[in-house]
Order: structure tokens, then C-alpha cells, then sequence
């Protein structure tokens, strides 16, 4: 089992949630978090207009970008369509797009029945 | 590589941030969580507080340069008191970046 964390836009959970949904894997933890990446949050990232136009391309002009992570389990070899899908969702080629994070998951365990491993997933 | 999660006081993680920034280490995602430890809370008198708020600074980081970023964690956010935080590294397999769909931090 593969555990994605994906850290996206927040204006394209729905349609990520959507697609995702209609590909079988409805199953998700969503949060919202703050955060920034390698450019150190400029401020051209956010929707709204802006009146300082010199702001807009100075780095670090805005401590952190409200995000949206997205945390899914699933079995080893899905987990390559799903991280594709994602890409493919959200790729809008302006900084800010998001990052994906996949790591190795020892033990999944349904609370309800019981049932562990790849049987609680689905 | 390898995701390391700190759980620190809220009041220290602009400190903290600001130092990782300083080393290099730029880009993190920070959230508000509530948690407790191994003192089940707080107890003041009659007061118990079972839950206490705390930032969780989530970064990933190539495997040789976890070792800086947990000592700089551990050395911004220290107080001496209980309640100062705990830090974890997991392994990471694999990292993308959606915008340019490649692989890799």
C-alpha cells in the first residue's frame, strides 16, 4: 500500500475530487494547511487583484499560501494513475501548482469490521 | 528522501521557520493541530486540559540533510519545559512537482 499526500490549490479540489471519484478512488482526507515552496510565497498566487504591482514579483512578499493537502491510500499498483491524474488535474504552469509525495504504508485497518490490509481499502 | 514532521509550540514556529529559511530549507507546509503527550495534558490546580494546540511543520528533505534540519528544529525550538514539541522522519518513495510533472523535489 502507497500513501499520497498531495498538496494542491484549493480552488481544484473540486474537480480533483471529481475525476478521482469517477476513476474508483472516492476515499480521501482532505485538510486545510498553509505553506510555501522553494520560491518563498510570492504573492502572485493568490486570486485576488492586487494594487502593488511591485509586490507581485518580489519573493517572500507573503509568508505562507493557503493550500489544500489531500491524503490517500492506495494499493501498490494504482498509485501511478493516481499521482498521473493528480498532475494532469492541476497542472496549470504557474508556480504554485503543488507538490506529490508518495510514501510507503506498512498496515490499513477498518474500524468497523475489522478487515485489515488491501480488503480495507476498498 | 525523507518527510520529517515536527510538532512544536505555536509560538516558536515563526522562529523556527525563519532559521530553516536561513539554512536554506525554504520550502515547508504548516498546520494547526491539537495533541497531547506522555503528561496526558495539562493539569493546573482543578483544571485539566486535555488537549493542547500545536503547529505541525511538515517538510521533505534529501536523506543526508535531515540530521541539520531535525538539530536546527530541535535547537530553535527548545524551551527546557514539558510540552516543547516532538519530531518524526518517515520515508518518502517517491516526490513530484505537479507544475512541470517531473520527479524529484
Amino acid at each position: 500500500m502507497k500513501e499520497i499526500i498531495a498538496i494542491i490549490r484549493p480552488k481544484m479540489m473540486i474537480k480533483t475530487k471529481e475525476v478521482l471519484d469517477s476513476l474508483g478512488f472516492p476515499a480521501m482526507t482532505a485538510q486545510r494547511v498553509m505553506g510555501r515552496g522553494k520560491q518563498k510565497a510570492i504573492i502572485q498566487e493568490v486570486s485576488f487583484d492586487i494594487e502593488k504591482t511591485e509586490l507581485l514579483e518580489e519573493e517572500g512578499s507573503m509568508r505562507y499560501i493557503p493550500k489544500r493537502m489531500i491524503t490517500l491510500v492506495v494499493p501498490d499498483e494504482d498509485f501511478n494513475l493516481v499521482v498521473e491524474t493528480i498532475m494532469k488535474i492541476n497542472c496549470t504552469g504557474k508556480i504554485g501548482d503543488g507538490k506529490i509525495f508518495v510514501c510507503p504504508l506498512d498496515e490499513a485497518i477498518r474500524v468497523r469490521t475489522e478487515e485489515r490490509g488491501q480488503k480495507a481499502l476498498v | 528522501m525523507k518527510m520529517i514532521r515536527a510538532i512544536i509550540r505555536p509560538d516558536m514556529t515563526e522562529q523556527v521557520v525563519d532559521s530553516l529559511a536561513d539554512e536554506g530549507f525554504v520550502a515547508l507546509t504548516k498546520m494547526n493541530v491539537i495533541g497531547r503527550g506522555k503528561q496526558k495534558g495539562i493539569h493546573l490546580d482543578n483544571i485539566y486540559y486535555d488537549e493542547i494546540p500545536k503547529t505541525m511543520l511538515m517538510l521533505v528533505a534529501d536523506e543526508d540533510q535531515t540530521e541539520k534540519i531535525v538539530s536546527i528544529i530541535n535547537e530553535k525550538a527548545y524551551t527546557g519545559n514539558f510540552g516543547d514539541g516532538k519530531v518524526f522522519i518517515s520515508p518518502v518513495d517517491e516526490s513530484y512537482t505537479v507544475r512541470t510533472r517531473s520527479k524529484g523535489l
